[in-house]
């Protein structure tokens, strides 16, 4: 893995042919080009809302999910399996699945919106620029949640029996006993997963990739099927450009999540 | 007391019923989509059951010898990596739980550092480094980079649950006379099984489901994993979805049951290994 | 991550695998999948009838036409190009001085037998570059029995009839679609040149990229029109790829007319749900012109290889071999010998009398090899419900020069 991203950054300092052919070393050239696209800031603010919506959505989602799952009742093993599902499902297969559930003409959503009556008429989730973010992010929050919620299901564990029992004696609400005492027990478990979930969903490429395929342009693009539009499918056509595109993300990422773990004080959750 | 306890349990049912029928939803419109004939498959206004219903159609997917062999290399590299990961993340792990070491929080970070390389990145070097080992379009170029990308995970899982594991215990194996090498085996890793489950399926599921590194390194039809070769179902010249679904539904299955079979472990192996 | 154990693993399974032999002479043959009956079988066995007549070993890959702009780059970057490569484009490549010239690696006999037409289509700065494999031409489809229940009574000639055509189409209802226009980034470069050519325009005037002519605007105009002020297009155009989107739709029964090409009515005959028919395209100027499109073989320069790509080719343009892929994939010929053999068929009638008329995009100028991949990225915003056709073509333009200068 150390000599791939050795290449990476390799190529992000020489410049390409289309056809992929070596035509000497540009230094950061190519970083420079990149801050001139046109598209870049739709690009970064497509990413941005694409990130933080899906992960924010998924964590509170998780949360309510892992305090059900960790409760008792009849069934909850079965309950808990199938949550195991779209996360057993690879993210092609489900975003093929979505793909066809969305379709305008034949698509299951449409028809059932429409046989309800709650849609005067079929929409185009994928091909309208006002649903397809939003259509994609919902299926982003949807393969997110069975990871996060495994993984706060984790820290609920740890949480020790007597603690609740405690809060209860002193009369707490349930909703006060649950901010006071086990959210922030969470921490470290939250923690953990909304770090995985950001760099999961930074670099997620089938969904958008797979869902966005057929609209033109870079409107709704992420910064990962970005770099793969340059590099192969757009008119720029530069694996010069597009190692570039790979580097800064790499370096977003790193800032993105160090200054998040800096905020929340992980040493102190580590403790 | 009784009362408000019985409607409790009832509502928690009723919310864990609705929470099953949402998640699986998309997944049955896929299975009732795979038991679909070809003329059904496009038709207004959409229905969500077949007319007729073609259970053949899981045949003619599981007859075709293409599929058969995606599943082989699915299977061969999801197992393969998945055993590397273990052998080598085990040691490894045990070796950085017991002696000093410049503590998790440099190594969790060092964890979330490899997974911010995205494959996507990485597939032209990746190539490049497999094509100079004349690994190209073999098992093991998939094999080897499956392991790579999800080693540093479990080592950070399986170190946790190592660490937790009383040193005492060991100590007294070693009066006992036994070597290093067998304390690990008889004593520590039977009592390190929910995170070893923990890490075999992140290891597993990743390597099951990884898609643009495989695209990229097999391009032999007969050795694509399944991930790559059930989107042939569906391409410019051909649009059959019945088999599309018919694929992933068989692909889904064997993960769903592995899952299963040893959930029970895999919030342990969590609970101890990663987020304590 | 590369600790020493993982190394010693590549080594201990590079070694035990035995699964990648590159023993002997080999020569990597990289085949775009165009079919998943045809392409594999015809192909090896073309592999081993030359095994066994020249002893050399054939590595063949065959690649979706979805990755195989990804995987050849991948190839050279990493400096390991096949030997011989099928590929849509084959400019770029000449133009970096990777690739053979005719005189090197083909027969004076097979270099004499293209169709003069695909052979200038092939050649970069006057020479031979891209070998033609195949061919295709777009027809105009139309769904006759759409046509009847609207009282069509003959397949339209004129731009006019034809939006009289799609309009009665589209006022019988029932989610009946007058025209499906794909304009999204499978393949709208060649929807495009098939309506800007019958508008009068075209991709270049003399020697400069003319994109942004008036004609082109008005043309770009119509389609936007098609779509948002009669509405007798499916729903968003400009984001509807050709073969899942536009060619299903007709296969369903749904859409009065479409572009197709031959390999589309092969599809149509099997399945056997639409009677359709077809014509020439509808134009505005005196005679209707159609897309050729020529797919290419190339033979890359590496150290010795120059017999070995030699006789493979040669075998491929044996009249024999390369008729039967053409004939079993549903394309057209690309050689004079071909032509005559396949004129026999009916079925091929319309399109091998469309191709004396057909034009080529300027797949010579490498400069095309970027102008498609920007057309198909972005003319589809035209024909969006807030679209500025041209604008558009002003930017298709501005970049299509931009290209050209590098």
């Amino acid at each position: 893995m150390v000599y791939p991203a050795i290449v990476l950054v390799r190529t992000s300092l020489a410049r390409y042919s289309i056809t992929g052919r070596h035509q000497g070393w540009v230094g950061l050239g190519n970083y420079a080009r990149l801050l001139g696209q046109e598209a870049l800031p739709t690009v970064v603010s497509n990413t941005i809302v694409w990130v933080l919506t899906i992960v924010a959505v998924t964590l509170v989602l998780s949360l309510g999910l892992a305090q059900l799952l960790n409760a008792r009742f009849p069934g909850r093993n079965v309950v808990r399996w199938t949550l195991i599902v779209p996360w057993a499902a690879s993210l092609i297969v489900t975003s093929k699945l979505f793909v066809w559930i969305y379709d305008y003409y034949f698509g299951i959503l449409n028809g059932a919106l429409v046989g309800l009556g709650v849609l005067g008429g079929p929409v185009d989730w994928l091909g309208n620029d006002r649903t397809v973010m939003s259509a994609m992010i919902a299926v982003g929050v949807f393969v997110s949640l069975p990871f996060t919620t495994y993984v706060l299901l984790a820290g609920l564990a740890t949480i020790p029996n007597d603690v609740h029992e405690a809060a209860r004696v002193d009369g707490a609400s349930p909703w006060r006993a649950y901010r006071s005492v086990t959210l922030p027990l969470l921490k470290p478990a939250l923690l953990v997963a909304t770090a995985l979930n950001v760099i999961y969903v930074f670099n997620s490429f089938p969904i958008v990739w797979t869902l966005n395929d057929r609209n033109p342009g870079f409107a709704h693009d992420t910064m990962i099927t970005y770099m793969y539009k340059i590099a192969f499918r757009s008119g720029l056509r530069d694996v010069g450009l597009a190692a570039a595109v790979g580097v800064v993300n790499v370096a977003l990422i790193l800032v993105a999540v160090a200054a998040y773990l800096r905020t929340v004080n992980w040493r102190d959750a580590e403790a | 007391m009784a009362e408000p306890h019985v409607a409790r349990r009832r509502a928690l049912t009723v919310a864990g019923v609705l929470l099953s029928v949402s998640v699986l939803a998309p997944y049955l419109v896929m299975l009732l989509t795979a038991l679909k004939p070809d003329a059904e498959l496009r038709i207004t206004p959409p229905r969500l059951f077949p007319v007729s219903w073609r259970v053949t159609n899981f045949l003619d997917v599981v007859s075709d010898p293409e599929f058969r062999a995606w599943l082989r290399s699915s299977l061969v590299v999801a197992s393969a990596s998945t055993a590397i990961v273990l052998l080598a993340a085990t040691p490894a792990a045990y070796y950085t739980a017991r002696h000093r070491f410049p503590g998790r929080a440099a190594f969790l970070f060092l964890v979330l550092v490899t997974q911010m390389f995205a494959p996507t990145t990485l597939v032209v070097g990746l190539y490049r480094e497999f094509f100079e080992l004349s690994l190209v379009n073999t098992y093991t170029a998939l094999i080897l980079t499956n392991a790579a990308f999800n080693l540093a995970f479990a080592i950070w899982i399986l170190r946790a649950f190592f660490a937790s594991i009383p040193r005492e215990l060991e100590e007294a194996a070693a009066v006992d006379g036994c070597g290093r090498v067998r304390t690990l085996c008889s004593i520590v890793l039977p009592l390190a099984r929910p995170a070893l489950v923990t890490a075999t399926i992140f290891a597993f599921i990743a390597a099951w489901n990884e898609y643009i590194v495989a695209l990229t390194l097999m391009t032999d039809p007969d050795k694509r994993p399944l991930t790559v070769g059930i989107t042939t179902y569906v391409t410019a010249y051909v649009q059959h979805w019945n088999h599309l679904f018919a694929a992933s539904v068989i692909a889904i299955v064997p993960v769903v049951l592995l899952f299963a079979l040893i959930e029970r472990h895999l919030v342990t192996g969590l609970t101890a290994g990663g987020v304590k | 991550m590369r600790t020493p154990l993982t190394l010693l693993l590549v080594f201990v399974m590079a070694f035990t695998s035995g699964a990648c032999g590159r023993g002997g002479s080999a020569i990597t043959v990289v085949i775009a999948e165009y079919s998943k009956d045809h392409t594999k079988p015809f192909w090896q066995g073309l592999a081993e009838q030359y095994t066994k007549q020249t002893g050399t070993k054939v590595d063949l890959r065959f690649i979706d036409w979805n990755s195989i702009d990804q995987q050849v780059s991948t190839m050279i970057q990493a400096n390991q190009p096949p030997d011989v490569l099928n590929l849509n484009s084959f400019s770029s490549y000449a133009k970096d001085r990777l690739l053979y010239s005719a005189d090197e690696v083909l027969s004076p006999k097979t270099k004499d037998d293209f169709i003069e037409a695909f052979a200038r289509g092939g050649r970069y700065q006057g020479t031979l570059y891209g070998f033609p494999i195949l061919s295709s031409a777009r027809a105009f489809f139309y769904n006759q029995d759409l046509f009847a229940r609207a009282g069509i009574a003959a397949p339209p000639k004129t731009w006019d009839e034809f939006l009289d055509a799609a309009t009665k189409i589209q006022k019988l209802g029932g989610g009946a679609i007058g025209y499906a226009l794909p304009l999204g980034p499978e393949e709208a470069q060649a929807e495009w040149s098939i309506w800007m050519w019958n508008g009068g325009g075209d991709w270049k005037s003399g020697e400069q990229w003319a994109i942004n002519s008036d004609a082109n605007v008005a043309t770009l105009s119509f389609l936007s029109d098609l779509a948002n002020r009669h509405k007798v297009t499916q729903v968003n155009p400009g984001k509807t790829n050709r073969t899942d989107g536009a060619f299903q739709l007709f296969k369903d029964g749904k859409v009065g007319m479409v572009m197709g090409f031959s390999p589309f009515a092969k599809e149509l005959d099997a399945e056997k749900k639409v009677r359709y028919g077809v014509a020439a395209m509808p134009t505005r100027g005196s005679s209707a012109v159609t897309l050729g499109v020529e797919d290419y073989l190339m033979g890359f320069k590496k150290k010795d290889n120059q017999d070995a790509v030699k006789k493979f080719l040669d075998l491929y343009y044996q009249p024999e071999n390369i008729t039967k892929w053409i004939t079993a994939e549903g394309f057209l010929p690309v050689t004079k010998s071909g032509l005559t053999q396949m004129s026999a068929n009916e079925k091929l009638r319309p399109y091998l009398d469309a191709l004396p008329n057909a034009r080529l995009a300027p797949t010579t100028d490498p400069a095309w090899d970027k102008v498609k991949l920007d057309v198909q990225q972005n003319i589809g915003r035209a024909v969006q419900p807030d679209g500025k056709p041209r604008q558009v073509l002003d930017e298709l333009q501005k970049n299509a020069v931009a290209s050209g200068g590098r």
